[in-house]
């Protein structure tokens, strides 16, 4: 087993989900940016084009761009082609809505920051209704 | 949250399940950003109107509200759907998708919404009053109404916007808030800016910096025209999440840049300049050969200003025999358009007018591969920015002027 850290920070959507981890600096944008058919990021030049987000916890720092992307949560959520919980630096009310319709849970505010500490394949445990993050590093 | 007994009883279903679960949307929502109470709203603008976008999850979602009696109780315009209703096999889509989009509208329709399927209501008379609640989705149409006619909404996805129209209420947070409305980043414009596609390069640098916050600009004229406007909206609401601007002595919350940033210095200052302006263009020229391909107008829709203005520079001429030129708009702004005479100079002229939809909402990557389009040139910067990525398709970016001589000429230059 690696190292754990845990991570301490605000229920904005309940629930509890465990996945590996993707993690972006920069905002994420489901609608035009995001294949739904297949869970991987198409938007040219974002650090995270070409990974798939499917059954991932994603770790980002907030989201950006068209509204139309609560909708698109719960369909890739549906399909089973998207991410499981979502950990932010700040929530946003696009994503937020995606997943209170789709049932998974989501953690904002952070501390220590998630896109910092966490890296691409570590082990994440998300408890938003304590507001915890477990993190097992790779 | 604090809810009234009204309240209480919807949440409870006493009013049917579309009241309920949109009354456990809207409060899971309202306690996620600490909402206190909700606020009775005016009106919804519907996004989620395009199965590109709601899904066959989000179809079906819509659909079940409507068939379970769900009415809108606030005044409901849509957004683009994925075709143009009068010719979608003409645009190449295909049975499947013609049916669940027929589907996904009608639902919408039999809720009450006004299917005008646009992304600028504003121009169709739905235009929110000053300090007005309201819950309005698309991200351009959000950015315009909060900035540029000081209405007060949040950025509402499909599933919020339709909970809105269900119980005609909001959670009271956001910037629905007095207190949250002021600026935080100041942005100086260094330069003249003329037409939709420079004002549109301003939004796509301040809204790449600002992300989610509030930006002022000073140094744009009160001459500064409506689509100018929709283009500043647009673009800073794609490469960020800016939901409400300022522009000091233009826009109603922005007498001064003082009041504008509520007497506190910017968090962040920026100015636009040529060097910013050129570096915009830059990254949005994504495409390397000088061909033209498939040659857009209308991100956001069409206004009948601009199309006089693509009228007049058409007039007479014919576009090359290797474009395909598409402006887009709204069906009664399409019917002015002809009425006017505009309409027939473009067709004339071998263009095609799309009614209630865009590139944006289409499944234009499928569309592009059946129809064998290989490169878009627009003077829009929001379609620029999702063409590479959403469409797969490499861009030429440039204002009225040059898209215009790429489509007559079929050469980018």
């Amino acid at each position: 087993m690696g190292e754990k850290i845990i991570i301490k920070g605000r229920k904005v959507v309940k629930g509890k989900a465990t996945g590996k981890a993707v993690v972006s600096k920069e905002p994420i944008t489901f609608v035009g940016g995001v294949n739904p058919i297949t869970g991987v990021v198409t938007e040219a030049g974002h650090p995270l084009e070409g990974v798939n987000l499917a059954g991932k916890v994603l770790v980002y720092p907030t989201g950006k761009g068209s509204t139309g992307g609560s909708y698109r949560i719960y369909d890739m959520v549906t399909r089973g082609t998207g991410p499981v919980a979502f950990v932010q630096l700040l929530a946003e009310p696009i994503a937020t809505i995606g997943a209170i319709i789709s049932e998974i849970p989501v953690v904002d505010s952070c501390e220590p920051n998630p896109c910092e500490v966490i890296k691409d394949g570590d082990f994440v445990e998300v408890d938003a209704d304590n507001g915890i993050v477990t993190v097992t590093k790779a | 949250m604090r809810l009234t007994d009204v309240e209480k009883k919807m949440l409870d279903g006493d009013m049917g399940y579309p009241v309920q679960k949109s009354m456990e949307i809207m409060v899971a929502l309202g306690e996620s950003f600490g909402a206190e109470k909700l606020i009775e709203i005016q009106s919804t603008h519907m996004p989620g109107a395009s199965i590109v976008v709601a899904g066959e999850a989000g179809t079906k979602f819509v659909e079940s509200m409507q068939a379970k009696g769900g009415k809108f109780c606030a005044y409901t315009t849509t957004n683009p759907s994925a075709m143009d209703s009068a010719q979608w096999r003409e645009m190449g889509i295909d049975e499947e998708s013609g049916e669940m989009q027929t589907r996904l509208t009608k639902a919408y329709e039999n809720m009450g919404a006004i299917t005008c399927g646009t992304c600028t209501p504003y121009f169709l008379g739905h235009v929110p009053r000053f300090g007005e609640h309201v819950a309005w989705g698309e991200s351009s149409a959000i950015a315009f109404a909060n900035s540029v006619l000081g209405a007060r909404t949040n950025r509402e996805g499909g599933p919020s916007a339709l909970a809105a129209a269900l119980i005609g209420r909001v959670p009271a947070y956001g910037f629905h808030l007095k207190e949250n409305r002021l600026g935080k980043l100041h942005c100086k414009v260094n330069m003249p800016l003329k037409g939709v596609t420079e004002y549109g390069s301003l939004g796509y640098h301040v809204g790449k910096i600002a992300e989610q916050d509030t930006p002022v600009f000073t140094g744009i004229p009160a001459s500064v025209t409506l689509d100018e406007l929709k283009a500043l909206s647009a673009a800073l609401a794609s490469s960020g999440a800016v939901a409400l601007f300022h522009v000091v002595g233009v826009t109603p919350e922005a007498p001064t840049l003082e009041a504008a940033l509520g007497g506190k210095k910017p968090e962040i200052e920026l100015s636009f300049g040529p060097a910013e302006k050129a570096a915009v263009e830059e990254k949005l020229n994504k495409e390397k050969s000088d061909g033209a391909g498939w040659v857009i107008f209308g991100c956001p829709h069409t206004s009948i200003q601009e199309f006089r203005d693509i009228a007049a520079s058409l007039a007479g001429k014919r576009i090359h025999k290797d474009v395909t030129l598409w402006v887009c708009s709204s069906r009664p702004v399409v019917k002015l358009a002809e009425s006017m005479g505009y309409a027939d100079i473009i067709r004339q002229a071998g263009g095609k007018l799309i009614c209630e939809t865009c590139p944006v909402l289409t499944p234009t990557r499928d569309l592009a591969q059946k129809m064998g389009y290989k490169i878009l040139t627009t003077n829009s910067t929001k379609m620029a920015h999702y063409s590479p990525g959403q469409f797969g398709l490499l861009t030429h970016y440039g204002n009225q002027e040059q898209v215009i001589s790429a489509a007559l000429t079929g050469k980018w230059r």
